[in-house]
């Protein structure tokens, strides 16, 4: 098994640590993300799963299109970090143990059960999730004593909170479950649309080895 | 397989042998907490409804509307025959030893005539929500009980026909075999079931995948192949012929509107599951609207009852029924070592 991703990585814990930098980089990342999909009226939540300073899974909530209810921003790019590590033949466990997620609001507790399964160590996030919160606002999961769940995890809150509430109440008021709006493709979004661009391109997943 | 497991199942086949129970929240299976408070015998009973009338002002008890103001004597050999609640302790500033009556009635013109010296009782601070609750707060001092029938005949086993338990049976079947063919193929031996009640259609069987893909719960898949039956779905499971699924008859659905509009997921859909569910699968029942949960045999870190009851958790928006010892002994032999 090639092991030479996972070398350079942390070996000293430091990603356990991101610096305000590295913080402020992948979280404007996912704030575009989230941004992007509250235009196109979808949930505004926008994620990153970051190793050794690549993005190897990007997700947004795709429960309509699916007509799964479990597929969240984070269960989707935690799908992502799987296939990444298939393509390259990688133990998933040991690229998740050096995974940091970054998300606009807090997991809920399905995915925060989830990034347990999965042993993702730290989680980055914006504003709390006061409906479904598994990291602290309904449950707390993340650090809940449950031996048979995969590893407990640390949080980070609080990064551009305001903001990402905004986004939620935005977009929660005008929700309307009597309509089903069409949706619109992501290509063709409008305005905001080349700002988000250049800022998107250097938070590409990355598809270079 | 040892001949003690098809003797076993061969019990279970008769659905009145086997016998469940529902998973109710801490407030309706714990003990209803008590509060101390002082009660004293009323001597001369003409005074009764005149004592019930002035506590009642100085001591209201307004939190405590399920509490009946008096009740009998609970020593046959007192001479008078009623009792009277007179206050909380905590309503009392001062807490001497002993408190007499002018203690607790600190106001100068309360008229303490028939009322006897007090004494210490403790009573249900909340009224009981079932009746084995009641029965026991009922010990303290009497309280008020609404009775949801429906739950009184659940804690009994007594909820369901035979004819109902012999189709929670047939679909708690096809759990366990796709939960035996999920073991042939390496994964974990659990396995489950997603019905239509009002059709009595079963819309998708799955079974743990785990192995393969560490999110991939037995709940999950069956979440995922009923999405598949909407025209949606992610997974692909043409690898695993045990999961399966059926688009739902429009015309016998259960979450369906007048306008024949598709049920959001899984509203009025049940589980059926020989593993309690972990907490990540409890709660994606809770987003994908399930009505109710059946499951076999408790897990460890079992989110249904044994670390959490996420069906009834307090904050979220959506909760379901949940009955646990569905085939329990057929569904417990799966986990163990062969
Ligand atoms: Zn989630
Ligand atoms: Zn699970």
């Amino acid at each position: 098994m090639r092991s030479d991703a996972a070398e350079n990585n942390g070996i000293d814990g430091s990603f356990l640590q991101p610096s305000d930098t590295e913080v402020q980089r992948w979280m404007s990342c996912a704030f575009n993300m989230a941004k992007e999909a509250l235009e196109s009226g979808e949930v505004p939540v926008g994620c990153l799963l970051v190793y050794n300073n690549m993005v190897l899974g990007k997700g947004r909530n795709e429960v309509n299109e699916t007509k799964n209810a479990t597929r969240h921003a984070e269960m989707v790019a935690l799908d992502q970090v799987l296939e990444w590590c298939s393509d390259r033949e990688l133990d998933p466990e040991e690229v998740c143990r050096r995974c940091v997620l970054y998300v606009t609001v807090e997991p809920c507790i399905t995915c925060a059960a989830a990034l347990r399964l999965m042993n993702i160590p730290l989680v980055v996030y914006g504003c709390k999730n006061e409906r479904f919160g598994g990291c602290g606002s309904v449950l707390d999961i993340s650090a809940a004593d449950l031996p048979h769940t995969g590893t407990s995890f640390t949080c980070i809150p609080g990064h551009r909170a305001d903001e990402a509430v905004d986004m939620l109440k935005t977009f929660y008021k005008q929700e309307n479950p009597n309509v089903l709006k069409p949706k619109v493709r992501k290509d063709s979004l409008g305005p905001a649309g080349g700002s988000v661009t250049t800022q998107r391109e250097s938070c590409e997943k990355s598809t270079s080895d | 397989m040892e001949p003690e497991t098809k003797k076993r199942r061969g019990m279970e086949s008769d659905p009145d042998w086997w016998d469940f129970l529902p998973v109710l929240s801490d407030e309706m299976s714990d003990e209803v907490p008590v509060l101390d408070a002082y009660a004293a015998p009323i001597t001369d009973k003409r005074q009764t409804s005149r004592l019930v009338k002035d506590l009642s002002v100085v001591h209201p008890l307004a939190d405590l509307q399920h509490i009946k103001r008096v009740r009998a004597r609970r020593d046959e050999k007192e001479p008078h025959a009623l009792e009277v609640l007179v206050c909380l302790v905590s309503d009392v500033l001062t807490r001497p030893q002993r408190p007499t009556l002018i203690d607790l009635l600190s106001s100068k013109d309360f008229n303490v005539k028939g009322l006897g010296e007090p004494f210490l009782v403790r009573i249900p601070a909340r009224a009981p929500l079932t009746r084995p609750q009641f029965e026991r707060a009922s010990r303290h001092w009497p309280t008020s009980f609404h009775e949801d029938k429906r739950v009184t005949l659940g804690l009994k086993g007594q909820l369901f026909t035979s004819g109902q338990k012999a189709k929670f049976q047939e679909y708690m079947t096809a759990a366990v075999e796709a939960a035996r063919a999920g073991r042939e193929e390496g994964m974990e031996a659990v396995g489950a079931a997603i019905i239509d009640p009002k059709s009595g259609q079963i819309l998708a069987v799955g079974h743990d995948l785990s192995r393969d893909h560490p999110l991939q719960h037995a709940a999950m898949v069956c979440i995922d192949l009923v999405a598949w039956g909407q025209g949606g779905g992610v997974y692909r499971y043409e690898k695993h012929p045990a999961c399966r699924y059926t688009a739902s008859d429009p015309q016998l659905s259960s979450g369906a509107s007048e306008e024949g509009v598709q049920p959001y997921i899984c509203t009025g859909y049940e589980l059926y599951i020989t593993r309690e569910p972990c907490v990540m699968c409890a709660m994606a029942l809770v987003h994908s609207r399930i009505s109710r949960v059946f499951y076999g045999t408790s897990s460890p870190d079992g989110a249904l009852g044994t670390k959490y009851k996420i069906h009834c958790q307090k904050g979220l928006n959506h909760h379901f029924q949940v009955y646990q010892g569905v085939m329990r002994q057929t569904c417990e032999a799966l986990t163990r070592p062969r």
